[in-house]
């Protein structure tokens, strides 16, 4: 672990730009990066009045700025809004184990997806449906929870354990009665971005914003939850107040990127680890960084996902699996010793 | 001049067992309180009720006001509290750890101020822990470790310092360093300090006042020779022991048959 | 003398059975039977699995194949039939039940007291549960060709003894779709096809059955170039905003309620040449990838979209 967290926050700006620019750059479109170039900067200079030259054709300009452009900035968002999660997640329950699904959140989001698939597919309802399935999970998990005894963080975990079985249930039930739409079910459930578009990034950039914002600056609160609930009473704090904030805006955040990404695993599990290992522990430091980490991640994932079959593309959350779990399996082997 | 430490009629119920009974002490203002006695007999909940994260009945006052009425975070900023097993967080440094607490200072969402700092590393410096400021926590040996929770709870620059075991994973020499720490800064702070202690002998030598606390009530109450007596020993204690005065304070010297 | 004339009508009986036995032998009969109790009995039919033989005609038939009761019904075989599975939803008429095609139980479809079972796909050993209950089943699987559509067609004429009114299906069918080529007028020569199946960009080459009849007018089929393994590839939206297809058939309106607007209005679609000239079909999921006679329905509809 490194003291100075200065110089890694900024390698990891620099590495999300760069995964961006990358990204931007190479698809199953091959688009020669000089006319890129020239096509972004020429959009950006219009408003001002001016223009570039030597850009892409009409065609290509189009897939460049409109089907391109938005799904690397959806990647980033999503990514981002997912390791920030997991990371708060993970400081609230002072679990190493928690993500951002943690207490029913994928599962009432792929109740909900599944539900609009089977019964109104076409609506364009699936985001709305997911986002909403996934607070009614978590807010089922802290109403079970604090009704059975508390807002301890072990019986938190118990009722999310409970509310997303039933759900999950709930979801297989639904899928088994419409077999014909399981195609386009495990679609959504397995993660991605192919339909990225403007119109999806300003639909979340609302809730993410302020999801995202809240927690960056609960970061030094989460160090004092970290300390138990006793030490963190004594030291002048409510835990289960905290606790609720925290796990409101981090499930607002997941609900979010789950609207328009489906279920992406590991991005919330393993980014906060790999950041904790560059810059420790301390979350005021630990979020913005896995907020980075997190979306260049998701950037560099994405661009494997459409490319490595182009034109065809891999479930996103397939990726990051393959990706993330090796990945796991080494930190944990590092922990060993 | 303040009143001190006042606990009266203090009770406390954990599910269906009544812990503690109509508890009752004083600590008069930069005195040392430790509370003694067999084990179960509630003395770590005890100093859970005086910090006022255990429900009780009764009243626990410091300077006259109770501390029930005043909010958690004026209470925070009154009393510290070093527990028996604390939580180390895990990838924090020294330092880090022991800001957490300057949290009753400062609002808890905005960054450490430029005071803050300079409390916490005059707090590190006086408990030897300067160089040990940038390691990890959690790869302190147990007694720096000891020391940093002990400097966490000074950093609160508190009036009262409730100290739960501070010696219990200590040998002989850490034991008395750390304790022979907290003498000096309660007499240069003017902190009153109620801890509780299993080591007898210790408790006699630096406590003021000594509380033997059996069966979740209070039974002796007095300066250390008052209360450390073979009599005692074997009725709330079972043990077989015979009390010497020593230089320091009275010594339990325990027996065989 | 009393022997001769005992033998001559022995002789006389013997010939005339071997004469009627003579007339029960199958024959293509020229004239449509009315009734389906002809003399077309026994007959053996070959399905994907082998040959199966019927000693009459099927009475009450099981279709667990969409395609099969479209067919089924065009040849006038419907009243032979007792039910068919939730997917069979043409023509109206089709006694509709929830047997699943999908999740298939070989109880249920028992419980109807079939004689014949058609199916197109054998799941979850579906055809040996039925053999093993001694009901007769024909498998007859997605076609891969307009030739083995037409060949199901004949199989279950002979199945059912409606041999004549399918010769006359396969024969207006073929009929139509030649007309509908020849009204497109060659329209279709060098432009580009999209046959999208979801919106998820799953798309189908010329080697598919419905490839085959873009494949008739000439078009190009924007998935040939995708260089997978199958015929029914996924495209990213770049690619097919790069390939820039000049038609367009959606056969994805019923599953996903996609239609010529949505598909429009996708980000960057707006490029699509079939999106500028209007060339976009939104037809019937069930029409555009069925094998049954509504094929022609398709030719006809893609026929009427290259004339503009």
């Amino acid at each position: 672990m490194r003291t100075r967290p200065v110089p890694y926050l900024a390698g990891a700006g620099v590495l999300l730009v760069a995964s961006v620019l990358l990204g931007v750059g190479v698809g199953a479109l091959p688009l020669p990066p000089g006319p890129v170039l020239a096509t972004l900067a020429d959009r950006a200079v219009r408003p001002l009045g001016g223009s570039v030259d030597g850009g892409l054709g009409p065609v290509q300009a189009a897939a460049l700025l409109q089907l391109r452009l938005p799904r690397v900035v959806l990647a980033v968002l999503v990514g981002g809004a997912l390791a920030i999660a997991g990371a708060a997640y993970q400081g609230v329950f002072r679990n190493p184990l928690a993500d951002p699904y943690l207490l029913g959140a994928a599962a009432g989001a792929g109740l909900g997806a599944t539900v609009v698939i089977a019964y109104a597919p076409g609506s364009g309802a699936v985001p709305v449906a997911a986002f909403v399935g996934a607070l009614v999970g978590v807010g089922a998990s802290f109403a079970l929870g604090t009704a059975a005894g508390g807002s301890s963080s072990a019986t938190l975990l118990l009722a999310g354990v409970a509310v997303a079985s039933f759900l999950a249930a709930a979801q297989t039930l639904v899928q088994q009665r419409n077999a014909e739409d399981l195609q386009q079910v495990y679609g959504w459930l397995l993660g991605q971005l192919g339909r990225a578009s403007w119109s999806e990034v300003l639909l979340v950039l609302p809730y993410l914003g302020a999801a995202v914002a809240v927690l960056l600056v609960c970061g030094r609160a989460l160090d004092v939850l970290a300390v138990g609930d006793d030490e963190a009473r004594s030291l002048g704090v409510h835990p289960g107040r905290l606790r609720l904030l925290v796990v409101v805006a981090a499930s607002l955040a997941t609900a979010s990127a789950v609207a328009v990404s489906g279920l992406i695993g590991f991005v919330g599990l393993v980014v906060p680890h790999v950041a904790r290992t560059l810059v420790g522990g301390a979350h005021h430091v630990l979020l913005p960084m896995s907020l980075l980490a997190g979306g260049a991640f998701l950037v560099l994932a994405d661009l494997l996902a459409r490319t490595v079959l182009a034109p065809a593309e891999l479930p996103l959350g397939v990726v990051t699996a393959f990706v993330g779990a090796p990945f796991f399996a080494a930190l944990l082997w590092d922990r060993r010793r | 001049m303040s009143a001190g430490l006042e606990v009266t009629g203090l009770g406390v119920r954990l599910g269906r067992t009544q812990v503690l009974t109509d508890v009752a002490l004083t600590a008069g203002p930069g005195s040392w309180t430790a509370v003694i006695g067999p084990n179960g007999a509630g003395k770590s909940t005890l100093l859970r009720a005086v910090l006022g994260v255990v429900r009780h009945t009764g009243t626990v006052r410091w300077d006259g006001v109770p501390l029930d009425t005043v909010p958690r975070r004026e209470r925070a900023r009154r009393i510290a509290y070093a527990p028996q097993l604390p939580v180390l967080p895990e990838g924090v440094t020294t330092r880090d750890y022991v800001s957490l607490g300057r949290t009753p200072h400062r609002p808890l969402l905005a960054a450490p101020r430029a005071a803050d700092r300079a409390v916490v590393e005059e707090t590190m410096a006086r408990l030897e822990l300067a160089a040990l400021a940038d390691r990890v926590l959690t790869t302190l040996s147990g007694g720096e470790q000891q020391r940093a929770v002990l400097a966490r709870a000074l950093a609160q620059q508190p009036q009262v310092l409730l100290l739960d075991e501070p010696t219990a994973a200590l040998d002989l020499g850490h034991a008395q360093q750390v304790l022979d720490l907290v003498d000096r800064l309660r007499r240069t702070d003017g902190l009153t300090v109620l801890s509780t202690l299993h080591d007898l002998t210790l408790a006699g030598q630096y406590a003021d006042r000594l509380v033997l606390l059996a069966a979740g009530r209070v039974v002796a109450d007095g300066t250390p020779a008052q209360v450390l007596t073979p009599g005692a020993l074997r009725t709330h204690y079972g043990a077989r022991a015979s009390v010497v005065t020593g230089p320091d304070g009275p010594a339990v010297l325990p027996v065989r048959d | 003398m009393p022997r001769r004339p005992i033998l001559a009508v022995l002789l006389g009986t013997a010939l005339a059975l071997a004469g009627c036995s003579g007339g029960a032998d199958p024959a293509p009969s020229a004239a449509p039977s009315t009734s389906a109790a002809d003399s077309a009995f026994p007959v053996t039919v070959t399905g994907d699995t082998g040959d199966l033989t019927l000693d009459a005609a099927p009475e009450r038939i099981v279709s667990m194949s969409a395609s099969a009761t479209e067919t089924l019904f065009a040849i006038d075989a419907g009243d032979q039939v007792v039910a068919v599975d939730s997917t069979s939803t043409y023509p109206e008429q089709a006694p509709v039940t929830d047997l699943s095609a999908f999740t298939p139980n070989a109880e249920a479809i028992a419980g109807y007291e079939p004689d014949l079972v058609v199916i197109s796909d054998d799941i979850d050993g579906l055809a040996g549960n039925l053999d093993t209950l001694g009901i007769p089943v024909l498998q007859l699987g997605a076609a891969e060709f307009l030739d083995d559509a037409y060949a199901q067609m004949t199989t279950l004429g002979d199945a059912t003894g409606h041999r004549a009114e399918a010769d006359d299906l396969v024969q207006s069918t073929k009929d139509r779709i030649g007309a509908a080529v020849s009204a497109a007028g060659g329209a279709g020569e060098g432009l580009s096809v999209y046959h999208e199946l979801d919106p998820s960009g799953y798309s189908a080459t010329s080697s598919t059955f419905v490839g085959g009849v873009y494949a008739l007018f000439g078009l190009t089929n924007i998935a040939d170039a995708a260089g997978q393994d199958t015929g029914y590839p996924q495209l990213s939206a770049e690619y097919v905003v790069d390939a820039a297809p000049d038609v367009v058939v959606l056969a994805d309106t019923v599953c996903c309620g996609e239609d010529a607007a949505t598909f429009a209005a996708r980000p960057a679609y707006d490029t699509v040449p079939a999106v500028r000239t209007g060339r976009v079909l939104a037809a019937d999921d069930d029409v555009a990838s069925r094998w049954g006679p509504r094929i022609a329905d398709l030719a006809e509809q893609v026929s009427q979209t290259l004339q503009g």
